[in-house]
């Protein structure tokens, strides 16, 4: 454990990267911000090895911030960590033990957070008995920063998706697990006559923008793609020969790809339609999701659907095309 | 073979139409029997969500009317009972979508293939109404022991009389708390046949159980030990011609349930 002063103006570093635990960790960190030299400073913390979640960090923050300080930056070795701790829009970066004094280059964040900027003077001398070094610049760290972004959003495996292939054989069964979100009706093909499937881009449709909320017995018909800024209640239709994107809670029905494009994909904020149609396929909700009313939550996790080898699968993360 | 079209219908919106509809029709195809529900108030539909059916819905009654599907493609299968099917009404239409001729036609085909076709009626005595009634050969008029929904019932109850092709009109009453009759703050059941003067084939006690079984999308006569459903069965006893006495609404008079019962009153007080 030790307390370090120096660095970034008005800073401080703790080192907790001794921690064996989480538990022993929030320990150490409590007696060290029990010490009233603490108050109103930037808190350089060491994490070491330790694996933390999003959730343990945000405790660790507002444990610090209960004493009027602030977390200037994180030094970690733990991947893990480093991806809460990014995620939470914290700086990473290192503390080294080198003796010598170095500058330290650190401007204000540019994504900034709500409730803290972190204001570290760019080019403080840092006095020679400070065993402080940043190895990185901050553009390095951003450049880190995007890449682990990218690499979020793109691998393929991570996407969490439900199959109604398998499911569709199930038909009857009750499904045990959630992961049997829309079940395939067994209607077959129920695009129209003289309609063919065909895999144009949506993306060059034009896009009705509506800005409302759909109730139950409204439909909305449109040639290319719809965006609803707003809920669609059970009972409401949304019908689209492109994409349909809403902004808001998704409870009625859906019809994206109406005349047989398969490219086409629904997604909302709360992807709970009744019943979800693209293109010839259709799915019905999940009995066992069936609720008569729609839930208003704050908790929104995005969904997409869309056609895949003849299935209609939701991802909870966007795909580009 | 050739089935029953009964149309079950108020007036008066509220009074238990299409709750009604659905257990009776649950419980006659729990018997054994071929039964389809017809949903005709169109854009204020229903009777799926208390079937729990809403999710299966790919075609409608005006879809049927305006052929864009066959009459088997717009039928919908009950989870649990193969045995009941659901019409469903058109949400966003409205009762202008369909006439009267249309629906008598769509009730002649069905009772071809069925034991019984049962007709859920919007509220009101406008086309609606009208469209409903077109291909019923019986009614059972749906009411509550109140009087505006007695004075509704009983205007229905003329209109019908005017259908020729209607040659049984009955009487269920719904919503029935014994302790408020018994406290003379309820009209009573033989209040209620005595002003209305049609035969009565079903009482249903009010049960809190209904709105539960409604959200879940559960009709009550699943429901093997609640006394509405107990009631609905009943019901479905009876249309199919079986002499069932109507269930002793009253408190429990043994010794055990009188004790209950001063348990349940100072509940109540507290």
């Amino acid at each position: 454990m030790l307390m370090e002063k120096g660095y970034v103006e008005n800073g401080f570093i703790i080192d907790l990267s001794a921690a064996q635990n989480t538990t022993q960790l929030v320990g150490e960190l409590n007696s060290i911000i029990e010490h009233p030299d603490v108050k109103q400073k930037n808190v350089c913390l060491k994490l070491g090895t330790l694996d933390l979640t999003q959730s343990q960090l945000l405790s660790i923050k507002a444990l610090i911030e209960s004493r009027n300080a602030s977390i200037a930056f994180i030094d970690t070795s733990s991947e893990q960590t480093e991806a809460s701790a990014v995620s939470l829009g914290l700086i990473i970066s290192k503390v080294s033990d080198k003796t010598e004094g170095i500058t330290a280059e650190i401007q204000e964040e540019q994504e900034d957070n709500y409730d803290k900027i972190v204001e570290v003077d760019s080019g403080v001398e840092l006095p020679s008995s400070s065993p402080i070094e940043t190895t990185e610049g901050v553009e390095d760290i951003f450049e880190e920063m995007s890449a682990q972004e990218i690499s979020e959003i793109i691998p393929s495996e991570s996407y969490e998706r439900t199959d109604f292939g398998s499911l569709a054989a199930q038909e009857g069964l009750l499904p045990t697990e959630d992961s049997s979100k829309y079940i395939l009706l067994d209607t077959g093909n129920v695009l129209p006559e003289g309609i063919e499937e065909n895999s144009s881009s949506t993306s060059s449709l034009p896009t009705l923008y509506l800005n409302q909320t759909l109730r139950s017995g409204q439909t909305v018909n449109y040639d290319g793609n719809i965006l609803i800024i707003g809920d669609a209640h059970p009972g409401s239709e949304i019908i689209a020969t492109g994409d349909i994107t809403v902004w808001g809670i998704l409870g009625g029905i859906a019809h994206a790809g109406s005349e047989g494009n398969i490219t086409s994909k629904v997604r909302a904020l709360k992807l709970n339609a009744i019943q979800l149609r693209i293109a010839g396929l259709y799915a019905r909700r999940n009995d066992t999701l069936n609720v008569p009313y729609v839930q208003k939550t704050d908790e929104f996790t995005p969904e997409e659907a869309l056609i895949e080898d003849g299935r209609i699968v939701i991802y909870k993360k966007l795909r580009r095309d | 073979m050739t089935g029953r079209v009964i149309v079950i219908t108020s007036g008066k919106g509220g009074v238990g139409k299409t709750t009604t509809s659905a257990n009776i029709g649950t419980a006659l195809a729990k018997s054994g029997y071929k039964v389809v529900l017809i949903d005709t108030d169109l854009g204020l539909r229903n009777l799926d969500l208390l079937l729990g059916l809403e999710n299966r819905i790919v075609y409608t009654i005006v879809d049927v009317i305006e052929e864009r599907c066959k009459l088997k493609q717009a039928l919908v299968k009950d989870k649990k009972n193969p045995n009941l099917q659901l019409l469903a009404a058109a949400q966003t239409r409205d009762k202008t979508a369909v006439n009267a001729e249309q629906l008598k036609d769509i009730c002649d085909k069905l009772k071809e293939k069925n034991d019984f076709v049962l007709v859920d009626c919007p509220a009101g005595i406008e086309q609606g109404f009208q469209n409903a009634v077109a291909g019923a050969s019986e009614a059972i008029v749906v009411t509550t022991p109140e009087m505006s929904a007695i004075r509704d019932a009983d205007r229905i109850i003329g209109l019908l009389a005017t259908k020729e092709e209607i040659t049984s009109t009955k009487l269920l009453l719904n919503r029935v708390r014994p302790n408020l009759i018994k406290s003379n703050e309820m009209m009573s059941v033989d209040d209620v046949v005595e002003i209305l003067e049609i035969p009565l084939v079903g009482i249903i006690p009010e049960d809190t159980g209904i709105i539960t079984s409604t959200n879940k999308g559960e009709p009550i006569v699943n429901d093997e030990n609640a006394l509405a459903g107990k009631a609905y069965r009943n019901v479905a006893q009876r249309i199919l011609g079986e002499e069932i006495p109507f269930l002793d609404l009253d408190e429990p008079k043994g010794f055990m349930a009188k004790i209950k019962n001063v348990f349940a009153k100072l509940k109540v007080k507290v």
